[in-house]
C-alpha cells in the first residue's frame, strides 16, 4: 500500500495536510509504519519520555511509564492521571454549567439545552489548565467513562509485542 | 496522387492534458496523426502537432490549411480552468433568502467523480470550494411560486444596488439566477436589464448572464452552475479559442473552427453557449463509432475506450446514443445533455498495489498517467504500474513505447513487481504481474457486462469497439467469453477520439423545461392547451438556434430543425426523450401522434409490457436541434491484398506470457499490414501510438476500411 511519510503523518496531526494526501490516507488500508511514525509525531509534541501508545485527545494520552512500564493516563503537560483502566476524569478538574447563566457565556439566549435537562461538565488538568474533554449529560448521570481500550487485541492486529502490563 | 484531386479536408484535435493529437483526413479517406506535447499557448501546440501529422505527407501547414473545410476542436482547458477554480470573477445574484444554496451545493456533488468505495465511505466526501464567493453574492427581493404565479414582485432598486457593489468589488461578469424563473422569466430579465443598466452608468462593459436566456429548466442548482460556467470558464475559453481560430487563419485556414460539445454535435466557438464545450474528450470516440456504424452497417455497438487512467463506456443501439439531460462535470451538477457514458477509474497506468490486510491486489483508484510507471525511471514513480506488469511480459515493447520516446528500464519494472507485489504474495513475478493483468480485464469485463445486460441487451446482439491507446492492448481481455458478434479494433485506435469529433455534426440543440399532464379525464381544450405549450416552446427554441447558426453565417434555410420532446408515463420517474414525429402542432388531434410514437419507443427501449399508460402522459420538456451539413473524413478503403503478411511487416519474435507460459509472438508493424492479412495469435502488432495484442487461441484480419477484427478461434 502507499506509505506515507512522517512528514505527511505529521502534517495530517497539525490538520494542514493538503487534501489529495488526505483523500488516499482514508481511502486506503492503513500502511505498515502508520502506527509506529504517529506514536513518533505524537511523542514528538511533549517534553516527557514516557511511551505514547495512543491518543486519546488532543492533549491526553494512554503511556507507558518508563519507571515501571506501568499504563496510565497522561497529559501533554505531563500531569499524571493515574492507571488507565481507571476513569482520568475522577482525577481531573471539573466545572459543570448547570444554570442559564453558566449557559449563556457559552451559547446564546434560548440556543442552549434547559439545565433541568441537560448540564455540561467540563473536565480540565490540574497541572497546566487545559480542557480535555466535556460531556453533556442529564444533571444526574454518573461521570462517563469514555471508553477503555482493548490494548493487547490492538497490539495483536500491529503484529507488535504488547506492552508488558497490558 | 495527386494533391490537387486529393486534397486534406478534414482536421479533428483532442488536446489533452499531456498531448495534443491532430487527425488529418484527405479526401480519400487516408489520414496521418500527428502529436505534440500539449502547452499553455493552445495554438502553437495545434501548430506544432499538425506539422508533425503533415510530415508523413511531406506537406507543410501553409499549404494544407487553405485546401481543409472543416475543423473541429476539444480540449481540457475549459475543464482545468474549473477544476483549479482559475476562471473570471463573477458575481451572482439569486433570490433573496438563497443566497448560500450555490455554496452549500447538492449533497451529490460531494461524492460525484468518486469511485464506488469512497462514495459509500462517508469521510471521504467533501464539498469543493463554489464557483462564486459568498461575498460576491447578492439576494434581491421576489419570489414566483412552482406555478410561474408572482407572489412578491421584483424590487429593482435592490438589483441596482446588487449590480453597483458587485462591479464595484471586482466581479468581472454577472449571473443572475433567480427561483422557479424558467416558468416565468420576467424577473430574471428585468434584473438582467437593470444590471446592463448599472454597468453602462458605471462606464464599465461586464457581461451579464440571466439562466433564462441561456437555461430555460427546473432544478435551480444545476441551472445556477451552468449559467455560472458560462461566465466563470466559457468566457476566457472563447478568448483562448479566438486565439487558435485566429493562428489557422493567419496560415491560410479559411474555415470556421468548432467545438465539440456533450450532446454530441460540435457547435462554433462562437456559439452563446459555450459551457458545453467543457466535456468532449471521451465523446469523440462515442460519435466516431455511431459514424463508423452506419457507414459500415453496424447499428448495435458497444463502444469501450481505455486510457491511462479510466475505462470509458457507450451503447449505441439502432445507430443512436443515449442522452442523459442533467449532465455532471467537473463535480458540478449541470443543466446540459450529456451524451451517456459510464465510467470506472481503472485503465493500462493504474497503480498495483497489495492490501496488507486482504493480502490481495488492489487496482488503482489512482494512476501513474503521463509518468507511466516504475519502469520509466525520469518519471518518478515508486508504484507498480500495470503498464510495467505489460512490459515485462511481453505485451509491450519497452523499445518503442510511444513511438521510442521514452527510455525504459524493464529491470527496474521486474525488481519493484518482486519486491511490490509477487514477494508479499509468494508469486513468480511472471504470475504475479499477470495475475494483475487478469484482475483489471476480469473488472472491465463485468463492467462492460453489467451496462449491456443492466439496461436490458445482451452482449449477442452488439458488435465490440475497442480504442483509447489501451484497448487495443486490453481488447482480448475484456471482451473474451462475453459473446460479442465481433470484436473491432481500428488502426487508428489511438486517435479515435480526435477521428470521432471530425465526424460530428454540426449541430446545435437547446432544451426548455415544460409541465404537461394529460390523463383521461382532460378535455379536449386541455389537450389542446397542451399541445399549445409544446409548440409555444419549440417556437422559442427554433428562434435560438438559428440565431447560433446566423452567427455563423448561415441562412435559415440552410438549418434542418428537429424537435423533439421528453415523454413519461404520469406517475413515473424517469423520462424518454424522442424526436417528434410531427413538425409543427396544429391542435388537440396531434396529441395523440405524440402518444403513439412516445409507446412505440418505449417498447423498443424497454419491453412491450412494461407499458404503463393508466394515469395518463405528461412532457416534462421541450427540445429543439438544428444541424447544417459539414464535410466529414471519408472511411479509407483499400485493395485486399490476399491473407498473407508481407515480409517488410514482419519485425521478428519476442517472448510473450500468457496462461502460465513462455511462447514466442511474432511482431508486426501495424502500418505495414495490408487488407486482407490474416494473423493469428500468439502476435503482437505495434504502431508509434498503440500496440494490439492477440494472444494464443486468438486470430484477426485486417479490413479493406483498416479496421482489425478480432476473433476467438478456440
Amino acid at each position: 500500500m502507499s506509505n506515507f511519510t512522517k512528514k505527511q503523518v505529521s502534517d495530517l496531526v497539525k490538520g494542514s495536510l493538503d487534501w489529495d494526501t488526505l483523500h488516499m490516507m482514508l481511502s486506503m488500508p492503513k500502511d505498515k509504519e502508520r502506527y509506529a511514525n504517529y506514536m513518533s509525531v505524537l511523542q514528538d509534541q511533549v517534553s516527557w519520555d514516557d511511551k505514547i501508545i495512543m491518543a486519546f485527545g488532543p492533549h491526553l494520552y494512554l503511556a507507558e511509564t518508563t519507571a515501571d512500564k506501568t499504563l496510565v493516563t497522561k497529559c501533554s503537560c505531563g500531569h499524571d492521571f493515574g492507571d488507565y483502566r481507571t476513569n482520568w476524569k475522577l482525577n481531573a478538574l471539573v466545572y459543570v454549567r448547570d444554570d442559564e447563566e453558566k449557559m449563556q457565556e457559552v451559547y446564546p439566549k434560548l440556543m442552549a439545552p434547559d439545565t433541568n435537562w441537560q448540564v455540561y461538565r467540563e473536565y480540565y488538568c490540574p497541572t497546566c489548565g487545559v480542557m480535555h474533554d466535556i460531556e453533556a449529560p442529564t444533571p444526574w448521570y454518573p461521570v462517563i467513562h469514555d471508553f477503555q481500550p482493548d490494548i493487547p487485541a490492538l497490539f495483536d492486529w500491529l503484529d507488535l509485542p504488547a506492552p508488558v502490563n497490558a | 496522387m495527386n494533391q490537387l484531386t486529393n486534397p486534406v479536408e478534414v482536421l479533428g484535435i483532442d488536446a489533452g492534458g499531456t498531448m495534443t493529437d491532430t487527425f488529418f483526413v484527405r479526401a480519400d479517406g487516408e489520414f496521418v496523426v500527428g502529436k505534440a506535447q500539449s502547452n499553455i499557448n493552445e495554438s502553437q501546440a495545434v501548430l506544432e502537432s499538425s506539422t508533425d501529422a503533415l510530415a508523413h505527407w511531406d506537406r507543410k501547414v501553409e499549404d494544407v490549411f487553405p485546401e481543409m473545410v472543416t475543423c473541429v476542436f476539444s480540449g481540457t482547458a475549459m475543464l482545468n480552468r474549473v477544476v483549479g477554480r482559475k476562471g473570471l470573477r463573477t458575481g451572482l445574484i439569486v433570490s433573496k433568502g438563497f443566497e448560500d444554496f450555490h455554496r452549500m451545493g447538492r449533497a451529490i456533488q460531494s461524492y460525484l467523480g468518486y469511485a464506488f468505495e469512497d462514495r459509500i465511505h462517508l469521510n471521504t466526501h467533501r464539498y469543493d470550494e463554489p464557483l462564486v464567493d459568498i461575498k460576491d453574492t447578492r439576494g434581491v427581493t421576489e419570489r414566483v411560486d412552482s406555478q410561474g404565479n408572482v407572489v412578491i414582485a421584483v424590487r429593482l432598486h435592490e438589483a441596482r444596488e446588487a449590480a453597483r457593489e458587485l462591479i464595484e468589488q471586482g466581479c468581472q461578469a454577472i449571473v443572475i439566477s433567480l427561483l422557479s424563473s424558467y416558468l416565468y422569466e420576467d424577473h430574471e430579465k428585468a434584473v438582467r436589464d437593470a444590471c446592463k443598466e448599472v454597468a453602462r452608468e458605471m462606464g464599465v462593459d461586464i457581461p451579464v448572464f440571466a439562466s433564462v436566456d441561456y437555461y430555460p429548466v427546473r432544478k435551480e442548482s444545476h441551472r445556477t452552475n451552468t449559467t455560472i460556467l458560462e461566465a466563470y470558464a466559457a468566457e476566457p475559453s472563447r478568448a483562448t479559442l479566438g486565439t487558435i481560430s485566429d493562428s489557422m487563419k493567419a496560415v491560410g485556414g479559411q474555415f470556421d473552427l468548432r467545438v465539440m460539445a456533450s450532446h454530441g454535435g460540435t457547435i462554433s466557438w462562437k456559439a452563446k453557449e459555450l459551457a458545453r464545450s467543457l466535456v468532449s474528450g471521451p465523446i469523440g470516440g462515442v460519435i466516431g463509432a455511431k459514424y463508423l456504424g452506419e457507414k459500415l452497417g453496424y447499428e448495435n455497438i458497444a463502444c469501450s475506450d481505455i486510457g491511462g487512467t479510466s475505462f470509458d463506456m457507450a451503447l449505441i443501439t439502432k445507430n443512436n446514443f443515449a442522452i442523459h439531460k442533467d449532465g455532471d462535470m467537473a463535480r458540478l451538477v449541470l443543466s446540459l445533455p450529456l451524451v451517456a457514458m459510464d465510467t470506472i477509474g481503472a485503465g493500462a497506468g493504474s497503480f498495483v498495489r497489495i492490501d496488507p490486510h486482504a493480502n490481495a491486489i488492489k487496482l488503482g483508484p489512482d494512476s501513474a498517467g503521463y509518468r507511466v510507471g516504475t519502469c520509466w525511471p525520469e518519471g518518478g514513480v515508486d508504484t507498480v504500474s500495470v503498464t510495467d506488469c505489460h512490459i515485462i511480459l511481453g505485451y509491450l515493447n519497452p523499445e518503442n513505447f510511444l513511438g521510442g520516446i521514452l527510455e525504459l528500464d524493464v529491470d527496474r519494472a521486474r525488481r519493484e513487481i518482486k519486491r511490490q507485489i509477487a514477494d508479499p504474495l509468494g508469486l513468480s513475478v511472471e504470475d504475479a504481474a499477470a495475475g494483475v493483468i487478469e484482475l483489471l480485464d476480469l473488472s472491465l469485463r463485468q463492467h462492460l457486462r453489467a451496462m449491456i445486460t443492466g439496461k436490458g441487451y445482451s452482449p449477442t446482439d452488439f458488435v465490440c469497439f475497442s480504442y483509447g491507446g489501451g484497448g487495443p492492448v486490453h481488447a482480448y481481455g475484456y471482451t473474451k467469453g462475453l459473446g460479442f458478434k465481433e470484436t473491432i479494433v481500428p488502426a487508428w485506435a489511438a486517435g479515435f477520439s480526435a477521428f470521432g469529433c471530425a465526424t460530428a455534426d454540426f449541430e446545435y440543440r437547446y432544451d426548455k423545461s415544460v409541465d404537461i399532464g394529460i390523463t383521461d379525464e382532460s378535455t379536449q381544450g386541455e389537450i389542446a392547451d397542451a399541445t399549445t405549450t409544446l409548440q409555444a416552446a419549440w417556437n422559442e427554441l427554433r428562434d435560438k438556434v438559428l440565431e447560433e447558426f446566423r452567427i455563423n453565417g448561415f441562412k435559415d434555410e440552410e438549418v434542418t430543425l428537429t424537435p423533439g420532446y421528453s415523454m413519461q408515463y404520469l406517475g413515473q420517474l424517469n423520462d424518454l426523450e424522442i424526436d417528434s414525429p410531427l413538425t409543427v402542432l396544429s391542435g388537440a388531434e396531434d396529441w395523440d401522434v405524440l402518444v403513439q410514437s412516445f409507446n412505440d419507443t418505449y417498447a423498443r427501449v424497454y419491453a412491450d409490457a412494461a407499458r404503463s399508460p393508466e394515469l395518463g402522459y405528461g412532457i416534462t420538456g421541450a427540445i429543439m436541434r438544428g444541424s447544417v451539413v459539414t464535410k466529414k473524413p471519408n472511411i479509407p478503403e483499400e485493395p485486399d491484398a490476399g491473407p498473407t503478411p508481407s515480409e517488410e511487416s514482419r519485425q521478428g519474435t519476442r517472448p510473450f506470457y500468457y496462461e502460465k507460459e513462455w511462447v514466442d509472438a511474432d511482431i508486426f508493424k501495424m502500418e505495414l499490414l495490408q487488407p486482407g492479412n490474416e494473423v493469428k495469435g500468439p502476435a503482437v502488432i505495434e504502431s508509434d501510438a498503440t500496440t494490439y495484442v492477440v494472444p494464443p487461441g486468438f486470430e484477426t484480419f485486417l479490413d479493406v476500411n483498416r479496421l482489425f477484427h478480432l476473433i476467438e478461434s478456440k
